[in-house]
Parts: C-alpha cells; structure tokens; sequence
C-alpha cells in the first residue's frame, strides 16, 4: 500500500515547481490514484499557506535613532563638510576664522569641483559657481578660487588668484594686493610651483633685512 | 532602486552618516522581521538588527558595491541571529518549549492600550501559533523557511544570504517543510 520513497524527491520537484508541464501531469495523475502521495502533497500545500500566511511587521521606530547615537562621533571638520554638500545653496553667511579650504562639489566628482582658499567671510553660491566676498567683509590674507568665478564687493587684504574662472569686482572692492586669473592648466602648474619655491627658498629677499 | 542605494551607500563611504539612516529607514523593517522570526522575541530582535546595522555601518568599506545591499544586510543579520540562538541553547532539540511568557510577545508587536476586539484576539493567537512552529525548525531549516516563504526571496539570493550552495538551500527547504507538515498535519 505504501507509495515508494522516491516519490519524495517527485513531491519536492513539484512543490519546488521545477517539473516540466509533462511531468506535472503525469504526477497529477498519481497523485489522484494515489491516497498516500494526495494527503501528503495536500498536507505540504496547507503548511506553506500557513507559514506564508504570517503577517509582516515594522521595526520599532526608535531603532533608527539608537544605531545613529551608538556611531562613532564624527570630527567636526567632517560634519561641517557634509553639511555643505548637503545644503549647497543656502551656504552663505558662514564666517570662517581658520585657513580653510573647501572641495564643494566632491559629490559630483571629477575636476570640476569648486575649491576656496581664505581666512574670512565669503559666500559660496554653487549653482551659479561662484564665490563672493560681500561688502563690509574681509579676507585677512590672500584669496585663491579654483573652478569658479570671484566677485569681490567687500576687502581683500592679499592677492586674488582665480583658476579656471573669472573675477569681478564691484566699485566698492578693496583689494590690497594682485589680481591673477589663470586659465590653463599648464599656467596652473607653474602657478603651485612658483608658490612652492616662493614658500620654501625665497627667490629675492630685497630690502636687505636679512641679518 | 538599486542606483539610489548606491549613490546612498557611497554617501556613507564618504562619511556621511546621514546617508547611514536613509539606508536603514529602507531596510529596517526586512532586517527586523527576519531577526523577530528567526528568534521569535521582540526585545532580542531589536538587538540584532540593531547590532546588524552597526556592524554594517563599521565594515561599509568592506561592501561590495557590485552585490546587493540588501544580499549583505541580510546575511549580517541572519549570521547574527544563528549565533545569539546558538549562544542562548547549545542544545537545541526540536521538542524545546517555548516558553509560556514569549507566548505573550507577540502581542507586543501591536502594542495598544485600548482592549482587542474577540476577532483581533484570534488573528493574534493563530499567529502567535505560527510563530511558535517556525521556533520548532532547528535553526539552519528556520532560516531558510524564513527567507523562502516568508520573505519570498529566490534560492539564489538565499544562498548568498547563507552562504551556501543552493543545492544545500533547497534541502533545508525540503525538510524544514517536511517538519512543519508533520507538525502541523
Ligand atoms: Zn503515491
């Protein structure tokens, strides 16, 4: 009366749905001669309705908030660089008392993105790609924009270089030392490495003070 | 889908933790739910989802951007819920109760003050009975009934979250379902 053994493996063939259409007829027709294998498979058919009838949950709501206060504290630097790319447009107002130096739009890679240079007050308007020094601002020491054009209404008390943009510069505009636009990337270059040079062997020392 | 989660994993590689929690609010309820029916206890599956996520957020560099962030998740998550049932009974054997105070947790996952209608009452209990036979399965057919039928994910993708060759998932299939049958018939 027993159904032989090997019809387990045609069972999980067809629970698993991998039997041709040919072979699923032919196991449809055993399995209605056949007491046994019918109660079994009908038996397996309920199981999984069951199984699969449990319901779905959400997670807590506060799960997300306990993993976010259990990460490692990130330096401020970082926060404060994640911040601007986050809020590209709305970073104005920022005043920065330290040598700084910003890659904005890391986000959207390559070489195009946008890097300052300064010790002061400047605002970066991203979309429009450029970067401006308002009017009663100051930048205590040189100014160096790279990928992006200066507007200067405000006080710079250096040099003004911009690489691959162009500068502007309103009637109210003090700027105390040069002003230099390069364009080219060979220009660029000698650019850093006369600025190399000029930081660590001095080309000319000529007021003589050197004692 | 699969770009977005990309550019918001590789947000994360850069550091940004905000990034971190866009990706769980997309998975936090998958990893949840598999780590409940893995351990069938809420308080035990909120660990284990949360420890799942930091220990994600921790090896992030390790992620292959090429697989499925999902793939990986799940597998940090099942691999951390064999391990804290392996730790909690060593013994484990097929017959083990369980006990009378979890038959109660899961009522928990609809926590209410008001009182349940008769009819919520059986919904409940029919599930919390569900619930009870998955903790039956030894859990290596357990995880692989879970990520089959109620997750309803391909033996392929069950095989990466398990780390095994499919031929063995579809045996653990076969007979975690042959041991509910028998339970349940
Ligand atoms: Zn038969």
């Amino acid at each position: 009366m027993a159904c032989s053994r090997e019809k387990q493996t045609l069972i999980n063939q067809y629970m698993d749905e991998e039997m041709t259409l040919q072979e699923t007829k032919q196991f449809e027709e055993h399995v209605n001669s056949c007491a046994e294998c019918k109660q079994h498979v009908t038996e397996l058919k309920k199981t999984i309705a069951i199984v699969q009838s449990a319901s779905h949950f959400e997670a807590p709501a506060s799960l997300t908030a306990n993993v976010m206060n259990k990460l490692p504290k990130q330096p401020k630097t970082k926060k404060w660089q994640m911040w601007m790319r986050k809020n590209p447009m709305i970073i104005t107002a920022a005043t920065f008392f330290l040598i700084f130096l910003v890659s904005l739009s890391a986000a959207f890679g390559g070489e195009d993105e946008i890097v300052v240079r300064g010790e002061g007050h400047f605002i970066i308007n991203e979309s429009e790609r450029i970067v401006i020094v308002p009017e009663g601002s100051s930048i205590s020491g040189d100014l160096l924009i790279r990928n992006g054009d200066v507007e200067v209404n405000g006080e710079v008390e250096g040099d003004v270089t911009v690489i691959n943009g162009e500068h502007l510069q309103a009637s109210t505009a003090q700027i105390s030392g040069d002003i230099e636009e390069i364009n080219e990337a060979f220009e660029w270059i000698w650019y850093e490495l006369k600025n190399f040079f000029t930081k660590v062997i001095p080309l000319g020392n000529n007021d003589g003070s050197e004692e | 889908m699969d770009s977005v989660v990309k550019k918001i994993v590789r947000e994360v590689k850069r550091g940004n933790q905000d990034a971190f929690a866009e990706l769980m609010e997309l998975y936090k309820d998958k990893v949840y739910h598999i780590a409940y029916r893995m351990l069938g206890n809420s308080h035990e599956a909120q660990d284990v989802a949360q420890e799942a996520f930091l220990r994600a957020y921790m090896n992030i560099e390790s992620y292959d951007e090429n697989r499925k962030f999902s793939t990986w998740i799940f597998r940090i998550a099942t691999n951390l819920a064999i391990d804290r049932i392996r730790k909690k009974k060593p013994d484990f054997h097929l017959e083990d109760k369980v006990g009378g105070t979890e038959n109660l947790d899961y009522y928990s996952q609809f926590a209410s003050e008001e009182e349940l209608p008769e009819e919520q009452i059986v919904k409940l209990e029919l599930q919390q009975w569900i619930q009870d036979e998955i903790m039956h399965l030894p859990p290596k057919y357990r995880s692989a009934i879970i990520l089959k039928y109620l997750e309803d994910m391909s033996l392929k993708e069950i095989s990466e979250i398990l780390n095994l060759p499919v031929a063995t998932v579809k045996t653990r299939i076969h007979r975690g379902r042959e041991a509910l049958r028998k339970r349940l018939k």
